[in-house]
């Protein structure tokens, strides 16, 4: 069965398993070999169960697809399509010197189009990604765009009040997921998405912090303070006591957020519109209820060009 | 995640081009794909591999169980061709009469005894309704592939529960799962992965109690003030347990979950559900607008019913007749469906087992002569496979 794959290279680490790259000896077709170890005295890994389950249901040309799982004596390969490359790996091959640069502003729009619209397909099935990041965008030549890596992703009903908070890479990680709060649904993979769109413009994350604290911080000083005006709710998260006090602390005048617009274009060649800017605040919506759902977003302005071309 | 889509962000810039909504923008994309809930049932695993027509069901038991016949009948030809020549005539008669491979009508009286055991065992652990539920249906989905002759359904209990616990999320460490369902380790592991592969890797599960919550709270907005809510909850806690009993049977296979939900409530009270049907798919009474927005709205919509319908209708295209026919048949499945006696289950579990192990009927033969040789009268106690009860 598995003769039926040459393994090469390593790709890389998944949440859980090592990811080779394969050859289908009689296709000749690449695949990413995902490679789970069976040697845990749970059997199959629960992570390995629940990803398997998720990529059953969804096939969509924004997902990278499960081909195959195979059963072998102490491991259990999942057979996923191969892409070339991820978008973080891209991004950092852009880099000149020491300076990030950021993509051309058509490749970000179809990158960002396709991003949303694996994610809307997503949550139509009632899943969640819940570690949006470059790293599990996988990227190849033609310019394709698709959502991998859902090692950590779930499935929704309602109520959802259980998750972790432990999930999401930090860099992408929602302000009321960071507060603590538990109830998070979609809007927690839509906050990841304007933090990728502002990273896919400037080449460089937009809120880079290196702990809980400094990454609510760095997204205090860019979108504002929230307050019980603008986020109803939020004085009772577990985390807003402390993180309010410690930043009016440090800053007892600034309560504005800063132009968005402003920041980017620093590091951005090409003129940025109002329009993406536009889109941009609509998904890091430091209010969760208030961010566009996946649906909404790719009915953007923005998005005008692609959406009217279908058929 | 039922979030009004009404509600935009707040930009403070109002010249700039403003968000497009579903609902309100006129600009909206006429020809934007829009995905059915429709769609995406048809999308989904439990459609796509385990839905069937009565007579794909049939055919599908009737392959499992005549594979496991030939099999069975190759082992115990082999076994009397070996011995023929040690054999008595009274124990050639024995193996003919008792040895024999079971029917698939008696595959599934065995399959069905168990699904009932898992839910029983399921439900003394505590676990949660959807977990039990979904227990009940890898069970069940194993057997279609695979004959209680070739696995003994006593060893996949605990085995699917473990899964289902995964599967859904439901954390239990092996362990403490072995020793609350007085199992071991290694027992539950080690059809798991056969498990997962015959489930063919298909592993979410869309149960009725969903569309059942959706139904409730559309029926008391579509009969608001006309119905009485502590009653109502009664109703609902009664159709809870009438969807988890309906998981034993082979209704899942044959209709969608909305389909059995509806059949479900019928059945708890006609009445109550023909006025909800008929205010809302009825002709003279449908409002149009306001069941448009209920199909914008997804998420709260999830439970339409008429899942094979086309999917450019609008609820207001559902066929209140046609809905009715298949809600009807649908009860009538139900109806039918008996369970299995500890009796027969016995019965069918004894003939399995003879069918597996000749030699051990043959030892049972062997000492009932010799005891009825002793003049004691009091037969030995024989060694019977045991059903657990």
């Amino acid at each position: 069965m598995s003769s039926q794959f040459k393994q090469l290279e390593k790709l890389g680490n998944g949440t859980y398993a090592t990811v080779y790259k394969g050859l289908n000896k009689t296709t000749g077709v690449y695949v990413a070999l995902k490679e789970v170890k069976l040697d845990s005295e749970e059997g199959t890994p629960s992570t390995a169960i629940r990803e398997i389950s998720l990529m059953k249901e969804l096939k969509h040309e924004n997902i990278v697809r499960l081909y195959d799982v195979i059963h072998t004596e102490n491991k259990l390969t999942l057979v996923f399509e191969y892409m070339d490359n991820d978008l973080k790996k891209y991004m950092d091959s852009l880099t000149v010197g020491n300076n990030p640069q950021g993509l051309e502003l058509h490749l970000v729009k179809y990158f960002q189009w396709q991003l949303l619209e694996g994610l809307a397909f997503c949550h139509e099935n009632k899943i969640l990604h819940r570690d949006l990041k470059p790293q599990n965008l996988l990227i190849n030549k033609r310019g394709q765009l698709k959502l991998g890596d859902f090692g950590l992703a779930r499935a929704f009903g309602i109520p959802v009040n259980t998750f972790s908070s432990e999930v999401v890479t930090l860099w992408y990680r929602a302000p009321d997921v960071l507060m603590g709060s538990r109830t998070y649904t979609t809007s927690i993979d839509i906050w990841s998405c304007g933090c990728i769109l502002a990273e896919m413009i400037t080449g460089k994350p937009l809120f880079p912090g290196t702990n809980d604290e400094e990454q609510l911080k760095l997204i205090f000083e860019m979108m504002g303070m929230p307050t019980e005006a603008n986020w109803p709710g939020v004085s009772q998260l577990p985390k807003y006591a402390t993180s309010s006090a410690s930043f009016q602390q440090q800053y007892p005048q600034q309560q504005q957020s800063k132009d968005l617009k402003v920041l980017l274009q620093a590091n951005c060649k090409e003129k940025l519109d109002d329009v993406v800017i536009n889109l941009l605040h609509g998904l890091l919506q430091l209010n969760p209820d208030m961010r566009l759902s996946a649906k909404q977003a790719l009915h953007h302005t923005w998005f005008s060009e692609y959406y009217q071309r279908q058929t | 995640m039922s979030r009004e889509i009404s509600q935009t962000p707040n930009i403070d810039n109002s010249n700039s081009p403003s968000t497009v909504t579903e609902n309100e923008d006129p600009k909206k994309p006429p020809n934007y794909k829009r995905i059915s809930d429709d769609d995406l049932y048809r999308h989904s695993s439990q459609y796509r591999i385990w839905s069937f027509t009565k007579d794909n069901l049939r055919e599908r038991r009737q392959q499992t169980n005549q594979r496991a016949i030939a099999l069975i009948n190759e082992k115990l030809g082999k076994f009397i061709e070996e011995k023929k020549s040690t054999l008595t005539e009274d124990e050639l008669q024995t193996l003919r009469a008792k040895a024999s491979p079971l029917s698939m009508e008696e595959e599934f009286q065995l399959i069905n005894f168990y699904s009932k055991k898992v839910q029983v065992i399921a439900q003394h652990l505590n676990l949660p309704t959807e977990v039990i539920a979904t227990s009940i249906t890898f069970f069940r989905r194993f057997f279609l592939d695979n004959s209680v002759m070739e696995f003994d359904p006593k060893n996949l209990v605990h085995t699917t529960i473990f899964l289902a616990c995964k599967s859904e999320n439901y954390f239990i460490s092996v362990d403490s799962f072995a020793k609350k369902a007085k199992s071991n380790r290694e027992a539950i592991l080690k059809y798991e992965f056969k498990l997962v592969e015959s489930l063919k890797f298909s592993l979410l599960n869309h149960h009725p109690y969903k569309p059942l919550h959706g139904f409730f709270l559309d029926i008391q907005t579509i009969l608001y003030g006309k119905v009485d809510l502590k009653y109502m909850g009664q109703i609902y806690d009664r159709c809870k347990k009438k969807i988890t009993d309906a998981l034993l049977t082979d209704i899942v296979y044959l209709f969608t979950p909305p389909q059995i939900t509806l059949a479900i409530i019928l059945m708890e009270d006609e009445q109550l559900i023909s006025r909800y049907l008929e205010m809302k798919f009825g002709k003279d009474i449908t409002n149009n607008t306001e069941d448009e927005k209920k199909e914008e709205n997804k998420d709260v919509n999830e439970t339409k019913p008429g899942k094979t319908e086309d999917k450019t209708k609008t609820p207001n295209d559902i066929e209140l007749d046609k809905l009715l026919v298949v809600i009807g048949q649908c009860v009538d499945v139900l109806e039918k469906s008996e369970s299995v006696t500890t009796e027969d289950a016995k019965r069918v579990a004894a003939k399995n087992y003879y069918c597996q192990n000749p030699s051990i009927l043959l030892q049972k033969l062997k000492r009932k002569l010799e005891a009825s040789g002793d003049d004691n009268g009091s037969e030995s106690p024989s060694k019977k496979p045991k059903v657990e009860q």
